[in-house]
């Protein structure tokens, strides 16, 4: 297990060396230069030279490269060129606001996908199964952008019993705060519950069909504790699924907190591409993706201790 | 059909200053009610984050909305965009040979942190803006030559060349003074907890969300004051700003949608004032920009480079009213000048190309151009921009002009547009209250936003003249004639100027809405 | 389990040399797939959706009329016989512009798998036919893909090629790529270890013969799934990207596009927002009724 876990752990930095430097060339590819961004609606040369200098960007691209991996081991993330906050404060105020609506989501997609994943599994076949199936399509199918549009129109505009946007943060207001993390937790959680149901329900019936429960269930396992049994054994198949839903949870995060108008990562990412704002790009995104990285290893060591024999084979899947 | 669209936006650049003048300062009687309460924070939706908060550095347009409660200029601009004293006690005096100015200032004032304002404290903001590395105000204040303090209550800035738009610039963020006592603490770091003399003092910043200020005791004018606080919270779509204003999350918001506003002004709880924006909406074409507006002008080979004719076709086809009608819910004014409505150097008798496709087709078919003639319109990706390009599209193909939207990512849209890339650009001017803001930099040779590389050297020498005089009628002529040049050249068509609304809870009183569009809540109150 | 044109796509099934079978007889194979398909009646109104869907792109402007065509006195209108899904905020028809939405969707989808899959399979058999030093190098390329926000990856990408159909088209198949390589090179991967790919490797048969003439078919089933998962992912995809601005250029219409403008409009004309919404919703829920059916048939035991 510790030999497992250790080339794991390898493999997972090598990932983020690897994303570090295709974040730092890649937004350097985007046209549009900061430093033009930066001095103002009527630019002028000195100015834009001068800017150039203050943040680092006159020197050739592999001693950029140095210094901003010197400088992150050294903890400083650098100084976002828009408003010259340390985009270390900036990450650190705005990654609870994203955590929190993730979890939401989260908790929104497990709640409602597993709950619905075991009924149809169970009542296969029925009008249970059938309901529970379609509106997990539905679920599937509908874009959650689309959903958050409607949401608004409803609960908003027509009814106007939550607010249609904006945020409150948690240690201000909780409460407030709740009242408008529902309906973006919802939209978000909606197409993870649908994808959850759906694995949900082909692991169970698939345990429920295995040979070893055929054999309890001759030996008089009672249908509660079969369906029990057969639960634990689906519930790898639930942990990776959600470790692969993890980088469209973030996809779809950007998008709730753009039409909720949340201060979350997705939000401060794309506004931070749009304006040229690369240290807080390269800061963001390396957060995204260790976030990613180490849950994925979290994913795959519960994997592999559910799964002994996972770890022998050495399968990275 | 035709008179009314020549009449309207006359009859509004008339209306406009009189309807301001009937209610002085935008409204702002409420600070003598008697049901006006102390206290209250107001929570504003302020519509884009401001970039860093240091008079030096910064860029944005909603920047400037928040240094007005907590950074007063030498100047302020009032509802006819004159100018009016704020930390200078009289308009500045220009000698003879308009190279000296002298400012004297307001006494008995002192900064947010306590440090006593004078003329030493207005040398160190000035020259900061003029040296501080990566400054944005190099290019405002290039003419100035020295900054003296004669003695504490008198500041004499020396010129190289005459240049009147001075006071205008130091109306602007050019104008903004920081505490010496606070710029000698936190350096370049200005911005992270700025200090100046003003109604509030900052408090705290959050990232992407808001910026609160505090009412300051150290203010000159603090028993005007009667709030305790504002806040700034940033809220980019206009949609949620009305909904947020509506619900009652906001006290007052900027910059609504007009669709929002028309139904807002029916509802009891939310007052609306609306102002025309000073700055434009345009169709840059590209006339010389061959290898970047950075490079010297040359030929550029597309039909609308080569024919001013052509340009001429494609304005007439342009049916500004049904373009405001339909994307703008009718509420901009239309306008063919890059003058603000407001502004007292706007030719008497201006007369914009009138809508007429049949003229326009002519020209077309008469230039010997293959039709239909390819037009690459490069296009902003925002909403409001990308549904007024696709009216243009339209309008345009039926007098024979092929129009090819590219829309693209604002920041790339810009770099493609400085190096040249496209025949058309629909992009607009944020406005200066000056006729030079609005045309130097924009049309004159060289000019750091002349996307399409217009150079005339008759037309350049009517800017130089225009900047140098110093008699606002002799500057009116001047510039009257520049911008009948600027038409004929076309090189820009201008489209409309933006209408602005601010909404406000009915509870609040004594808010400032000026004609620059930035609201000010120095004397604002909630009432009982 | 006795089913011989199925091959096997998880380690251990010990159906080994049957795949021999598919080769000979596609006629019959087809048959009884065809037969197996038909029964499922979900699947059947799938297809049919995905058809109507189809047959709307292609005909859209027959039946439809122009989707560009604006009318100033006409805006914001309600469902009339005129215009069965009413005017939008120009005056167009909002009819003509869901079908001509159809177009740029279906291609969306189906063009964005499709390149995912020419680049993703060859790679990911390779990967997985090879193991070695390939493998490890590939598999990690494949970490940092994943890894990567897909949607802050598109919002650069269209900063840097410009928004259009071909680049939404580029930057979705990108987004699917390491599915499709996961996949491929899993299927190589267990194909290796079967009794009939020994013997062809120990004949010294060629391996570009090998990976063409027995991996590939047998992999065949599984990445046929996939695609009907990846389709309706890449339609969404296509929509958000639009939605954000980053997609085709007006006027052509789009779904996405149809939503970002029907915004401002929700609470005057909800109806505005509804057309599009529900044409996304219905066309991807008819890939996905599609794509399960074709998971029953084609690979039992991946799927439900």
């Amino acid at each position: 297990m510790g030999q497992f876990i250790l080339r794991r752990s390898l493999a997972s930095l090598i990932v983020l060396f690897l994303a570090s430097i295709m974040v730092f060339l890649g937004i350097r590819a985007l046209p549009g230069d900061p430093a033009l961004v930066l001095a103002g609606e009527s630019p002028d040369a000195a100015t834009i030279a001068a800017i150039r200098e203050q943040f680092g960007l006159d020197a050739p691209l592999p001693v950029q490269y140095a210094n901003y991996v010197a400088q992150t081991f050294q903890g400083n993330l650098g100084i976002s060129t828009k408003d010259r906050i340390p985009v270390a404060d900036i990450l650190v105020e705005r990654l609870p606001v994203t955590l929190e609506l993730t979890s939401l989501a989260i908790l929104v997609g497990l709640a409602i996908g597993v709950s619905a994943g075991i009924a149809s599994a169970v009542r296969r076949g029925r009008s249970t199964d059938y309901v529970a199936t379609g509106l997990g399509l539905f679920g599937l199918s509908v874009p959650h952008f689309w959903l958050g549009l409607i949401a608004i129109l409803v609960f908003a505009v027509k009814l106007r019993v939550l607010p249609a946007s904006g945020f409150v943060g948690l240690g201000e207001d909780p409460v407030e705060n709740v009242r408008r993390m529902v309906l973006p937790a919802l939209v978000l959680g909606t197409g993870l519950s649908a994808v959850i149901m759906r694995q949900t329900r082909s692991a169970l019936l698939g345990q429920l069909s295995a040979d070893y429960v055929r054999t309890a269930r001759s030996k008089g396992l009672s249908r509660s504790r079969e369906i029990r049994h057969g639960l634990r054994n689906s519930l790898t198949t639930v942990v990776t699924v959600l470790g692969l839903q993890l980088g469209a949870l973030i996809s779809g995060a950007v998008v709730t907190e753009q039409i909720f108008v949340i201060p979350g990562f997705g939000k401060l990412t794309v506004d931070a591409v749009l304006s040229r704002n690369y240290p807080v790009i390269q800061g963001a995104v390396l957060v995204t993706v260790t976030g990613y990285v180490v849950v994925n290893l979290l994913v795959d060591i519960t994997y592999a201790y559910l799964n002994p024999r996972l770890r022998l084979s050495g399968a990275s899947e | 059909m035709r008179l009314r669209l020549l009449s309207l936006p006359l009859a509004l650049s008339l209306a406009l200053p009189a309807a301001a003048c009937s209610t002085p300062g935008g409204g702002s009687g409420g600070a003598g009610d008697g049901t006006v309460k102390t206290g209250g924070t107001v929570v504003f939706a302020l519509s884009d984050e401001p970039d860093v908060l240091d008079p030096t550095l910064a860029n944005t347009f909603v920047a400037r909305v928040v240094f007005t409660s907590f950074c007063e200029k030498l100047y302020d601009a009032d509802d006819k965009l004159n100018l009016v004293p704020q930390l200078a006690a009289e308009l500045p005096k220009v000698s003879a040979d308009a190279l000296t100015v002298t400012i004297p200032l307001r006494k008995g004032v002192t900064f947010n942190d306590g440090t006593p304002f004078d003329a030493e404290a207005v040398k160190i903001s000035l020259d900061r803006h003029r040296t501080l590395k990566g400054s944005a105000r190099v290019k405002e204040l290039a003419a100035v030559k020295t900054v003296t303090a004669l003695d504490p209550a008198t500041v004499q800035i020396t010129l190289s060349r005459p240049f009147s738009p001075l006071g205008a610039q130091l109306a602007d963020r050019a104008g903004l003074i920081m505490s010496p006592t606070a710029l000698k603490k936190l350096g370049d770091k200005f911005g992270t907890s700025p200090v100046c003399v003003g109604p509030f003092k900052f408090e705290s910043r959050t990232s992407g969300s808001e910026i609160r200020f505090t009412k300051s005791t150290n203010y000159y004018d603090a028993d005007k004051v009667h709030l305790s606080g504002v806040t700034y919270r940033i809220v980019s779509d206009p949609n949620v700003r009305a909904a947020n204003l509506q619900s009652g999350d906001v006290q007052a918001a900027e910059r609504l949608a007009p669709t929002d506003a028309l139904q807002l002004k029916s509802n009891p709880d939310v007052t609306l004032r609306d102002i025309s924006a000073i700055g434009y909406q345009g169709l840059s074409i590209n006339v010389g920009n061959v290898a970047g507006t950075a490079a010297p002008a040359g030929r550029v080979n597309t039909p609308l480079g080569r024919s001013p004719q052509l340009r001429e076709a494609l304005e007439l086809s342009l049916d500004r009213d049904a373009m405001n009608k339909v994307v703008f819910a009718g509420q901009n004014a239309v306008d063919c000048l890059p003058l603000p409505l407001q502004s007292r150097f706007r030719p008497a008798d201006a007369k914009c190309t009138p809508y007429d496709p049949e003229r326009a087709r002519q020209i077309v078919e008469a230039s010997g151009e293959k039709l239909p003639i390819p037009v690459n319109l490069l296009v902003p990706a925002r909403p409001a921009d990308q549904k007024l390009a696709e009216v243009i599209q339209s309008m345009a193909k039926k007098v024979g002009f092929d129009v090819r939207i590219r829309q693209s990512e604002f920041v790339s849209s810009l770099a493609a547009a400085r190096a040249g890339d496209f025949d058309a650009f629909l992009i607009g001017w944020s406005g200066r209250i000056d006729p030079d803001g609005n045309l130097g930099d924009l049309v004159g040779t060289g000019g750091s936003n002349n996307f399409g590389g217009l150079s005339d050297p008759a037309f350049d020498d009517l800017i130089k003249r225009g900047a140098q005089a110093s008699d606002d009628a002799e500057r009116q002529k001047i510039y009257t004639e520049a911008l009948a040049r600027n038409a004929q050249l076309r090189s820009i068509i201008y489209l409309y100027h933006e209408r602005w609304f601010l909404g406000l809870s009915s509870k609040l009183t004594g808010v400032v809405y000026p004609g620059d569009g930035i609201a000010r809540f120095k004397t604002a109150a909630f009432t009982g | 389990m006795s089913n011989p044109f199925n091959p096997p796509t998880i380690a251990g099934a010990a159906e080994a040399g049957s795949p021999e079978a598919a080769v000979l007889e596609p006629a019959r194979r087809w048959r009884r797939l065809r037969q197996r398909f038909l029964r499922r009646r979900m699947a059947i109104i799938g297809l049919a959706f995905v058809l109507l869907f189809l047959l709307l792109a292609l005909m859209g402007p027959l039946v439809a009329g122009d989707p560009s065509e604006q009318h100033f006195d006409a805006v914001l209108q309600g469902p009339s016989f005129a215009h069965p899904m009413g005017t939008d905020d120009l005056g167009r028809d909002v009819f003509a512009r869901i079908a001509g939405g159809a177009r740029v969707s279906l291609l969306a989808g189906v063009c964005s798998t499709a390149l995912a899959m020419l680049v993703g399979v060859p790679v990911g058999l390779v990967a997985g036919f090879y193991r070695g030093w390939v493998d490890p190098i590939i598999m990690r390329l494949n970490d940092v893909m994943l890894a990567f926000p897909f949607l802050i990856f598109a919002v650069g990408l269209a900063a840097i090629l410009g928004a259009s159909l071909r680049n939404v088209i580029i930057a979705l198949a990108v987004a699917q790529f390491p599915a499709v390589l996961r996949i491929a090179r899993g299927e190589a991967l267990m194909l290796r270890e079967q009794d009939f790919l020994a013997g062809a490797i120990a004949d010294g048969t060629r391996d570009a013969a090998i990976i063409a003439r027995y991996v590939l078919p047998n992999s065949l089933n599984a990445l046929i799934v996939q695609a009907t998962v990846a389709i309706p992912a890449a339609i969404i995809g296509e929509a958000t990207l639009s939605f954000l601005g980053l997609g085709v250029q007006p006027p052509t219409p789009s779904w996405g596009v149809m939503l970002t403008h029907a915004q401002p409009y929700l609470a005057q004309a909800p109806l505005l927002a509804l057309f599009p919404g529900l044409a996304i919703a219905l066309v991807t829920l008819g890939f996905n009724l599609l794509g399960d059916g074709l998971r029953d048939v084609l690979d039992p035991r991946s799927g439900r």
